[in-house]
C-alpha cells in the first residue's frame, strides 16, 4: 500500500502538481473573489493532466505486473487524490487566513474564506470523488466523462450554495457573520463538511474497486 | 517440477477466442510461444499473469495456483514486454527504486552486477534506451527480485539481428542451471530456432501442438510435387501453394505415405507458422 503510494508521488504525480496547491492558494489573496474556484482549479487542471500521465505511461500495465492486489492498486490511487485535495485546501486556507487579515474591512458578495466555507469546499471535493472515481474505474485509463459530469457536479453544487448564500437571509447570515453563534455554526459546518467528504471518498473508494475487478488490463 | 501449467483456458472477447488453451513449461528450459500476429499470444500471456479473467481453465505457476496465490507468485515472475513503455521519461535508477520496494527478494548487489554485465547507466531515461536495451533492463529488474518464471512478450521484435544474437545467448545462458525458465513469444521464429527447447504454437486463438522442439517440426512435413500429384494428397495437406514447377504443402507426418513419390522434407517454424496462417484464410 504504502509502496503504491510512492509510486505514484514518485514516478506518476509529475513534481509540478505539489507546488501548484501553493500557486493556486495564493489566489486566495485576490480579495472578496469567488474562492469556490480556487479549489476548483484542482478538478479543473491537476486532475486531468494527472490522469492524462498514467494514461500515457502505461501506468495501470505497469502496476498490474507488480506484486499488489487490485483493491490497494484503488486504495492507493484514491488515497492520492484525496491526499492532493487536503493539500489543496489546507494550503488555500492557510492563505485565507492573511486574505482575512490583509482585508479586515472588506464587504463580501461572496462567501468569505471562514471556516464555514471550507466545510463546503470538502463537500464540494466529496461530490466530485463520488462521481469522478467509481466512473473513471470502469475502464481505469478514459477519465474523460468521469471529468465532465464530476466537475459538472462540483460546479453545480457551489453555484448553488453561492447562490443560496447570497439570497437567503438565514444562510447569508450564517456564512457571512462574524459573531460566536455563526461562528459555531460554521465549525459545524466545517466538520460536517469533513465528515461528508470521508465518507464520499470511502463510498468512492469501494465503488470503483467493485468495477476495477471487471476491468481487462 | 513444472514451472508453468497452463490448463483448458477459454476466454470469450466480441471478437476472438481462447479456446481451450493448455500447455506446460518444464523448470529449467525455454519455451518458443509461437504464433501469426492477433493469434492469442498475448491474451494467453495476460490469461497467465491474471490481467485478464478467464472464462474458464487454470494457470499454476511452479506448482501453485495463480488464481490463489497471484500475490505471492508475481513476486517470481519477471515480465517483459516488447514495444510498451513506462514511465519512458524517468531514469532508469528512478523507476528502480520504485520497483524494488514491491519485491521481498530483491538483491541490490545482483541488480548492480547485471546493469554492468548488461551495460546499462543507471542515470539515463527509458526513453533513451534502444529496444534491445529496455529488453535489458527488464531482465535485469527481473533476476534482481530472484524471477523464477520469465513471461517475456516479444522480447525481441525490432531488434536488429546483432542484439537479437546477444538476447538468445542471455537467455540460454539463464536457464542453464536449471531453475529459472522461460517462456517466450514471438513471431520471429528464427530466434526460435536458435534457442527454444519446446515449442508452443497457437494459431486463431486455439494450442495446434505443443511439444519439444525437433520432435514439433518432425511432426510436419513440407511437400513439393508437381501439379499433377497434388491430387494424391490435397485434401490431407493443412494448406498449399501452387508454382510454376508445381506445389508445396504441408502435412501431418502422419498423414503422409512416402510411397506416394513426393518429395518430403522437415518444415521450418516460419513454414509451418506460414502454411497454417494460409488454412485459416481458407475459411474466412
Amino acid at each position: 500500500m504504502y509502496n503504491l503510494i510512492m509510486k505514484d508521488v514518485k514516478l506518476g504525480v509529475p513534481f509540478i502538481f505539489f507546488l501548484f496547491p501553493v500557486l493556486m492558494g495564493a489566489l486566495m489573496l485576490i480579495p472578496g473573489w469567488i474562492y469556490f474556484i480556487v479549489l476548483l482549479y484542482f478538478c479543473w487542471i491537476t486532475v486531468p493532466n494527472l490522469f492524462n500521465q498514467f494514461k500515457a505511461q502505461n501506468d495501470l500495465m505497469f502496476t498490474s505486473m507488480m506484486p499488489v492486489t487490485k483493491r490497494n492498486m484503488v486504495k492507493a490511487r484514491v488515497l492520492v487524490i484525496v491526499g492532493l485535495e487536503l493539500l489543496h485546501i489546507l494550503i488555500a486556507a492557510i492563505f485565507g487566513v492573511f486574505t482575512m487579515l490583509l482585508y479586515p474591512n472588506l464587504t463580501y458578495l461572496f462567501f468569505p474564506p471562514n471556516i464555514g466555507f471550507w466545510g463546503l469546499g470538502m463537500m464540494m471535493f466529496a461530490i466530485f470523488n463520488i462521481i469522478f472515481i467509481p466512473i473513471f474505474y470502469k475502464t481505469a485509463y478514459k477519465f474523460g466523462w468521469a471529468l465532465f459530469f464530476s466537475v459538472m457536479a462540483a460546479m453545480l453544487f457551489a453555484g448553488i450554495a453561492q447562490w443560496v448564500g447570497i439570497q437567503h437571509p438565514v444562510v447569508n447570515d450564517i456564512f457571512y457573520g462574524t459573531g460566536a453563534e455563526q461562528v459555531a455554526l460554521q465549525a459545524i459546518i466545517l466538520v460536517t463538511g469533513i465528515v461528508i467528504f470521508a465518507a464520499f471518498s470511502i463510498i468512492a473508494y469501494r465503488l470503483a474497486f467493485r468495477r476495477f475487478l471487471r476491468v481487462e488490463v | 517440477m513444472l514451472a508453468l501449467d497452463v490448463r483448458n483456458v477459454s476466454k470469450s472477447f466480441p471478437n476472438f477466442q481462447l479456446r481451450n488453451v493448455s500447455f506446460q513449461l518444464e523448470q529449467g528450459y525455454i519455451m518458443g510461444f509461437i504464433g501469426a500476429n492477433g493469434a492469442g499470444k498475448t491474451t494467453t500471456i495476460k490469461s497467465i499473469l491474471n490481467m485478464t479473467r478467464l472464462d474458464s481453465g487454470e494457470v499454476h505457476i511452479l506448482g501453485k495456483s495463480m488464481a490463489a496465490h497471484e500475490i505471492e507468485l508475481k513476486q517470481e515472475i519477471g515480465y517483459a514486454m516488447g514495444g510498451v513503455d513506462f514511465y519512458t521519461r524517468s531514469k532508469m535508477k528512478t523507476l528502480t527504486d520504485v520497483v524494488k520496494r514491491f519485491y521481498a527478494n530483491w538483491d541490490d548487489k545482483t541488480y548492480r552486477n547485471y546493469m554492468r554485465a548488461f551495460k546499462l547507466d543507471e542515470n539515463k531515461k527509458i526513453a533513451e534506451l534502444s529496444t534491445g536495451m529496455k529488453v535489458k533492463y527488464n531482465l535485469a529488474i527481473a533476476l534482481s527480485h530472484g524471477a523464477k518464471l520469465l513471461i517475456l512478450d516479444e522480447p525481441t521484435s525490432g531488434l536488429d539481428p546483432v542484439a537479437r544474437d546477444e538476447l538468445l545467448d542471455i537467455f540460454q545462458g539463464l536457464v542453464a542451471d536449471g531453475e529459472i525458465s522461460i517462456l517466450f513469444s514471438t513471431h520471429i521464429t528464427s530466434d526460435l530456432e536458435k534457442c527454444a527447447d519446446f515449442i508452443t504454437f497457437i494459431a486463431n486463438g486455439q494450442i495446434i501442438r505443443s511439444g519439444e522442439k525437433e520432435e514439433f517440426k518432425e511432426s510436419y512435413l513440407l511437400l513439393n510435387g508437381a501439379e499433377n500429384q497434388l491430387n494424391q494428397v490435397k485434401d490431407r495437406l493443412i494448406s498449399y501453394k501452387i508454382n510454376s514447377f508445381g506445389f508445396t504443402g504441408l502435412i501431418q507426418a502422419d498423414d503422409f505415405d512416402p510411397s506416394c513419390g513426393i518429395k518430403a522434407a522437415t518444415p521450418s517454424l516460419e513454414e509451418i507458422m506460414v502454411y497454417f496462417a494460409k488454412k485459416e484464410d481458407q475459411y474466412v
